[in-house]
């Protein structure tokens, strides 16, 4: 080689290496915060979204009467409140159906607004008129009224089932009902239970939108609902998109919204009027990327502080230079395949011709247990949990995650035996379903791998099992995802649930209970059978028992019916993860924010 | 030129109907259910409606010239639907993703165009020789390698390691700007604003986010130019014309320059309509691995979505881009070649 070419590519691998080290010799953007992530976010109206995502900009922007202790989701301390509601300091009372909060004074909204005792029932009443279908108001219809939602009360108050049909005066008497349950003293707030709940605090705390407050004249100044009694029919169950805090906010949280760009970008900046000490993070960036390797360079570049990584990538990152990576995280987490057993097949693709004729599926294709037995008998879920998950979790045994009461590692669950699955395959609709076949499309939110793989790996088995079964694979945007489940319109589909607060309860009610979130979603058919074999009776009295064993018990029947009916899939709970520059400094573990992140206490500094 | 150009003007609205009928055609094949999102400009309309009650409503039951003239004249007003996957109405969610893919492709434009005739016109001159052959052969290579190999190999290289080159249309800081009251997005192209504000950071940051992606399509374009115009320069170089030029003592760059490069850009400015056409369109693997969240990546995602609204908005809007493209190539050919206004 020519004296002069070994002097140019010196000189090249020197600039090369002089540009990548200085890429990393110091904190980027130090006072900028930048996490990418995947997908979408459903809403930024703190009482109707209901998401992973969604959650973490609500917890940065709005704020709660009382939130949990760094580090510790069974101890709280207070927030807008200035006590945490306890039996020693006399603001629990009446055995346990008195909570009082006071609340804190000298606090301003982002838009100016001061808070007020009044901003706090307005926010938790419009949360409570809204109750929006698949939302999470259900979590507090329980402890204030004994009930499942709105619906319930407009039912058992005057007769009507569908809130929206309600007229003024019927209207004006629900309200009334609701009213009793929240009220302001003075400088407090109080909340009065029809019986003690034990759950009630962890409803209300911050990580769970619901409690979220709101100002409520800036907020009928928004056209969000206007206070009166006589209008619940008017605001009940809202449209996303027409919903005026959907794209808006205003809370008192460390951070304000700057932009949101929908599907590419959300920008929170600093509020200097905190009524603590402002946040020491500037601005906040959440990039949405959905490809992985655009992702993980931008952490390299040191450009991401920190980036969403499915499990599967671990390999990839375990040695790179600045980037830290925790795994191994306890996740109060269920995974599992939701089987919508009354699909609705107007204008639905997904169920192709809608008719049991080999070319697609009827509605009630998953009320029959035999294809829901054959589904479960067809998943790999040891091949899921080793290869998919990298060995970082386990199957999941029913709807309760461990370390909840009715875990239990003996408990049966299924395993991949495609013989098995072909007997109930053979079973189901009277054997016409073996012999017609079938054509069905599942879906799975773009960008997320495990659920892909988790759609392809039934695909994969279930079509060698007969020729005639057909199973497409779709992605779609996950505000879609969620939009098509409200919509009844899910075939099947993986999806999971992180818990809000820490007790099986939260899991046997979205999972298992008729009109719990996936209840719901799974429609009529599903409601009724859990309706008429106990299922509902029995999630509530494992809340209502106060015994623990006998809790257990029920906790554990219930994972045993969800494994004798197979009502869906449940494939695993993983473990968690994070994934970022070694100079984030602040971060703990929230198991409620799961992989969000509560930047108040966040900072970045090389150590 | 003129007459031919009006000529060609007249014929624009016939053709213009012809697609609104054929896009329409493809409505009409969906299901009522189905349908009804083409018509929903926001998804309240669906609440705790009937949908049977809202398909009468919106008569699409009704006789399919009757659909046909509500449709047209919504589709006049820029209502073409709800798109689920945007989260908003077609019409929005284009002007959301058009800058973005125009910007990348107009400004892919001009190098792969000069870049690939230039290369073209020099491997021909050169028939035969080593340059000829390197040209060829690094042809077949950029034609060959796939747009996601390279495009993530540019990623890698100058921004992965030399960070020169970073993802999305611009820096945090530079979004901030643009997103800021002070700065007037007057197109929503960033060079464009950035030079209409006079902030030159914008318009660097701009070109610097540019830089790689249009590398990656110059590649793949630049070597199917080059060879269309290699190939109809040897032809053009061989006919007789060019032979009695150069026996009248021509220098042999008037030779080339003057009297064979003209004729040889007919097929050239073909290939480049269709190159602009597909520019215009969207580049699903380049947008998404560059994070352009462009034409190209929304259409995707609305067809994988079934997002029928967004799907035939987007048919709509291709076909009307290949008329227009269509009578810029015609006007084209017209000023390359003057014998064509004759015909």
């Amino acid at each position: 080689m020519k004296r002069s070419s070994i002097l140019i590519l010196v000189l090249s691998m020197v600039l090369v290496l002089s540009l990548t080290v200085g890429a990393f010799a110091q904190v980027n953007n130090p006072n900028t915060f930048t996490k990418i992530n995947m997908g979408t976010i459903d809403s930024l109206d703190p009482h109707y979204q209901y998401d992973n995502a969604s959650s973490e900009i609500y917890a940065n922007i709005y704020e709660n009467l009382i939130m949990f202790k760094e580090g510790d989701i069974t101890q709280y301390e207070p927030l807008l409140a200035t006590e945490v509601p306890t039996v020693n300091n006399g603001l629990i009372k009446n055995d346990g159906t008195t909570y009082i909060f006071p609340i804190r004074e000298g606090v301003t909204f982002h838009e100016g607004g001061t808070l007020t005792p009044e901003d706090v029932k307005y926010s938790f009443m419009r949360g409570l008129i809204h109750d929006r279908n698949g939302g999470p108001w259900w979590m507090l219809y329980g402890p204030l009224f004994d009930a499942g939602g709105l619906s319930d009360i407009t039912e058992q108050v005057v007769g009507v089932e569908n809130p929206s049909e309600l007229t003024a005066a019927q209207s004006a008497e629900v309200y009334a009902e609701l009213d009793k349950a929240i009220s302001v003293d003075g400088n407090k707030v109080v909340f009065n239970l029809p019986k003690p709940n034990p759950t009630f605090l962890s409803v209300v705390v911050h990580d769970n939108g619901l409690g979220a407050i709101i100002d409520k004249e800036w907020s009928i100044e928004q056209g969000a609902w206007d206070g009166s009694p006589e209008t619940i029919a008017e605001y009940y169950d809202p449209a996303k998109e027409s919903d005026p805090l959907h794209e808006q906010t205003n809370g008192t949280g460390p951070f304000m919204l700057n932009t949101w760009e929908k599907g590419k970008r959300i920008a929170l900046d600093r509020n200097d009027n905190y009524w603590r000490e402002p946040a020491q993070l500037e601005r906040v960036i959440i990039n949405y990327i959905d490809e992985w390797s655009t992702r993980k360079l931008m952490l390299q570049r040191g450009d991401a502080d920190v980036v969403y990584m499915d499990k599967q990538y671990q390999s990839q990152v375990e040695n790179l230079d600045g980037v830290e990576f925790i795994s191994g995280l306890p996740n109060l987490y269920t995974g599992y395949g939701l089987m919508n057993w009354t699909i609705d097949t107007k204008g639905n693709p997904d169920v192709h011709s809608g008719e049991l004729d080999g070319n697609g599926v009827p509605s009630d294709f998953f009320e029959d247990i035999n294809v829901r037995k054959a589904f479960n008998y067809s998943m790999n879920y040891d091949a899921f949990v080793s290869e998919v998950m990298d060995g970082d979790g386990q199957q999941a045994r029913g709807p309760i995650p461990e370390p909840f009461l009715g875990f239990d590692e003996d408990s049966p669950v299924y395993t991949m035996d495609l013989e098995k699955a072909e007997e109930h395959f053979k079973k189901a609709f009277d054997g016409e379903l073996w012999d017609k076949g079938f054509e069905i499309t599942i879906l799975y939110n773009t960008g997320n791998s495990m659920r892909k793989t988790a759609s392809d790996m039934l695909k994969y088995n279930i079509e060698q099992i007969n020729p005639n079964f057909k199973i497409n694979v779709r992605g779609i945007q996950w505000a879609s995802y969620l939009d098509r489940m409200i919509a009844g319109k899910f075939t099947l589909g993986f999806i999971g649930w992180g818990a809000d607060y820490a007790d099986p309860h939260n899991f046997t009610v979205p999972f298992m209970r008729s009109d719990g979130t996936f209840g719901n979603f799974k429609g009529e058919s599903y409601k009724e059978w859990a309706k008429e074999n106990g299922v509902d009776s029995l999630v509530n009295k494992g809340v209502e028992v106060t015994d623990r064993e006998e809790r257990e018990e029920i906790y554990k029947e219930i994972q045993n019916i969800a494994y004798e009916y197979a009502t869906d899939l449940y494939l695993y709970q993983p473990t968690a993860h994070i994934l970022m520059r070694d100079w984030v400094q602040g971060w703990t573990y929230d198991p409620i924010l799961h992989d969000g992140i509560y930047y108040y206490r966040i900072y970045k500094a090389q150590e | 030129m003129i007459s031919y150009i009006v000529r060609r003007l007249l014929i624009l609205p016939i053709i213009l109907i012809g697609v609104t009928l054929l896009v329409f055609s493809m409505i009409m094949m969906l299901g009522p259910y189905e349908r009804l999102s083409t018509y929903i400009t926001d998804p309240a309309q669906l609440k705790n409606v009937d949908v049977d009650v809202l398909v009468t409503k919106l008569g699409l039951d009704d006789p399919w010239y009757q659909q046909y003239g509500r449709w047209i004249s919504g589709v006049a007003r820029g209502d073409m639907g709800w798109s689920e996957s945007a989260g908003s109405t077609v019409t929005q969610a284009f002007l959301n993703r058009f800058p973005a893919t125009a910007e990348l492709g107009l400004l892919a434009l001009l190098p792969v165009v000069v870049g690939g005739v230039i290369l073209g016109v020099f491997a021909s001159v050169h028939h035969n020789d080593v340059w000829d052959h390197v040209s060829r052969v690094l042809a077949i290579i950029g034609w060959s390698v796939p747009t996601f190999v390279f495009g993530l190999i540019m990623l890698m290289i100058f921004y992965g390691t030399l960070g020169w080159f970073p993802p999305s249309r611009l820096d945090s800081w530079a979004l901030d700007i643009v997103n800021s009251t002070g700065f007037i997005n007057y197109t929503n192209f960033f060079i464009i604003d950035g030079l209409l504000n006079a902030n030159f950071a914008i318009v660097g940051n701009a070109i610097r986010h540019l830089i790689a992606p249009v590398i990656t399509i110059s590649i793949l374009w630049w070597a199917f130019i080059m060879r269309i115009t290699r190939s109809s320069m040897l032809e053009i170089l061989r006919r007789d014309y060019i032979r009695t030029a150069r026996a009248k003592g021509v220098t042999e760059n008037v030779v080339v320059y003057k009297h064979a490069v003209r004729n040889a850009l007919i097929p050239v400015v073909t290939v480049a309509g269709r190159m602009v056409l597909g520019l215009l369109g969207g580049l699903v693997i380049t947008e998404t691995i560059f994070n352009i969240k462009g034409l190209g990546q929304f259409m995707a995602q609305a067809a994988q979505q079934l997002d029928y609204p967004a799907v035939l908005g987007g048919t709509l809007y291709f076909g009307f881009l290949l008329i227009v493209i269509n009578l810029c190539v015609d006007v084209s050919y017209a000023i390359i070649d003057p014998r064509i206004r004759l015909e």
